[in-house]
């Protein structure tokens, strides 16, 4: 398709200028990482699909206050971790004690029979769930994600510094409730952003 | 720092992400060298890393992928001030669907505002979705359909849109009135689709919405099915308004929804196994 060779700033100009396609292939091309971020973020697939969906339609609309200082996916992450955001402040997540988190990762790791990856998946959103906002969303996007703390504190709109800091925090928090996974075979060693470009070539 | 006393690990990983000052951090790694305990802690820091990276992030589900091209093409639509020169007639159905005249006589939830999707043609002609034959379809067709019917949405957002709500398209099957079994009281589907948990987690209407609908009489678990319904309304305290046949994880099984908050679009979601067993913990869900 000559789409392919399209940048996403030149996609998102044509929406701005009337294209009805444009915008739906800026969705395809991204959905499944704003996806993973919003899953990873909120730890909720009702939650994720509401914010994302919120996410594209407020891109949508807001299309040309895009100055093109950033790639259009940095612009587009920003939205959806700000949506992802704003949900869980409505929510007003408390902060929570050690023994709590690790009382909550044993609570909600699965009983049925599932795979191994599965479980850990689900260990690891169960523990994610317990962070502050901000440090979930810097966990999400510099661990989970691989993007480089330059990419995520772009997206975060915070000093450099903040994103490592956090992610800091959130690491300390989760080792002792993620450390009994260390060093597991069965466990997939390709990242999501990797696992992405294997799949979309 | 020596001895009994170890770094917690709040400043181990500041350590790890270059975050403290020379003098602290010196300090720190000469601790690091001599106690075995804060090394533990530290590599338990970087499986965190470790894990968080390895864990697989899955690709947006398709229900999900469709609402939001829907949630688009009716921005498209409102945006444009409403599908000029591609709506023939009003969609009057549409138009009129929240009259307060109009709401008696309609049947819920097959009225949701969920267009059958179809494909647009090369000339702009929409050709309806087939419907799905009774007979058991080979297990890998309906991803393969669903693909294309989502192609067909993000590639004309704003034509499919306009022409699918318009009367003059022929719009079938989820707006017609779902065949009832008398003393049924739900709508019974064969949608064999291998349903994930997190499918079943969130909006089922775009799985059991379209879904080929059977009547129990037809089928040779016909009877058995329709007392494991009665058997699991007894428990729920109410009759579930869709059941659909599918599978779970690869098992064959019954998806029994009940409503748990009509207004809120919430269901409450029981899968059953052919002899009625439990397969997964009842769980909500969504139907929009």
């Amino acid at each position: 398709m000559a789409r392919a060779a399209v940048s996403d700033a030149d996609l998102l100009t044509r929406h701005i200028a009337g294209d009805p396609h444009a915008f739906s292939e800026i969705v395809k091309r991204h959905r499944d990482r704003m996806w993973a971020v919003a899953l990873r973020t909120l730890g909720d697939p009702d939650e994720a699909a509401d914010a994302v969906q919120d996410a594209f339609v407020s891109a949508y609309r807001k299309a040309d206050s895009f100055r093109g200082e950033a790639a259009v996916t940095t612009w587009l992450h920003r939205i959806v971790v700000n949506a992802c955001l704003d949900r869980m402040r409505r929510k007003s997540v408390r902060p929570v004690a050690d023994d709590e988190l690790v009382e909550a990762a044993e609570r909600d790791t699965p009983v049925l029979d599932q795979t191994a990856e599965r479980e850990v998946s689900m260990e690891v959103s169960a523990a994610l769930k317990l962070l502050p906002a901000d440090q979930r969303a810097a966990l999400v996007l510099v661990d989970m994600m691989g993007y480089s703390v330059e990419d995520a504190a772009q997206v975060l709109e915070v000093p450099s510094g903040t994103v490592k800091s956090r992610c800091a925090r959130g690491r300390a928090k989760l080792a002792p409730i993620l450390s009994h996974l260390r060093n597991r075979s069965d466990l997939s060693r390709v990242s999501s952003a990797k696992g992405a470009e294997l799949r979309d070539g | 720092m020596t001895g009994d006393t170890h770094y917690d690990l709040e400043i181990l990983a500041e350590l790890a992400e270059g975050l403290l000052d020379a003098a602290t951090a010196l300090q720190v790694r000469e601790h690091l060298a001599v106690c075995d305990p804060c090394g533990e802690s530290l590599a338990d820091l970087a499986a965190v890393r470790e894990v968080l990276s390895a864990t697989p992030t899955p690709a947006m589900p398709m229900g999900v992928a469709l609402r939001i091209d829907r949630a688009l093409a009716a921005e498209a639509e409102s945006f444009r001030g409403g599908g000029v020169g591609l709506v023939e007639a009003p969609a009057w159905d549409d138009i009129m669907r929240d009259a307060p005249w109009e709401r008696t006589s309609l049947p819920e939830p097959e009225l949701e505002p969920v267009t059958r999707l179809g494909v647009v043609g090369d000339d702009g002609t929409v050709i309806p979705a087939k419907r799905r034959k009774a007979a058991r379809r080979p297990r890998w067709a309906m991803p393969v359909a669903a693909a294309g019917v989502l192609a067909a949405v993000v590639g004309g957002t704003v034509v499919t849109s306009g022409v699918l709500s318009a009367p003059g398209a022929e719009r079938p099957a989820p707006t017609a009135p779902a065949v009832i079994a008398a003393g049924q009281g739900y709508k019974l589907t064969d949608s064999n689709w291998n349903y994930t948990e997190q499918e079943l987690s969130g909006s089922l209407l775009d799985y059991i919405g379209p879904a080929q609908i059977v009547d129990a009489k037809d089928m040779s678990a016909g009877v058995k099915l329709e007392q494991c319904v009665q058997q699991v309304s007894a428990k729920v305290g109410k009759s579930p308004f869709a059941v659909d046949q599918g599978l779970y994880n690869g098992q064959d099984a019954n998806i029994m929804v009940f409503w748990q908050n009509q207004k809120k679009n919430s269901v409450r979601v029981h899968v059953v196994g052919l002899q009625c067993e439990n397969l997964r913990k009842p769980a909500l869900a969504s139907w929009n």
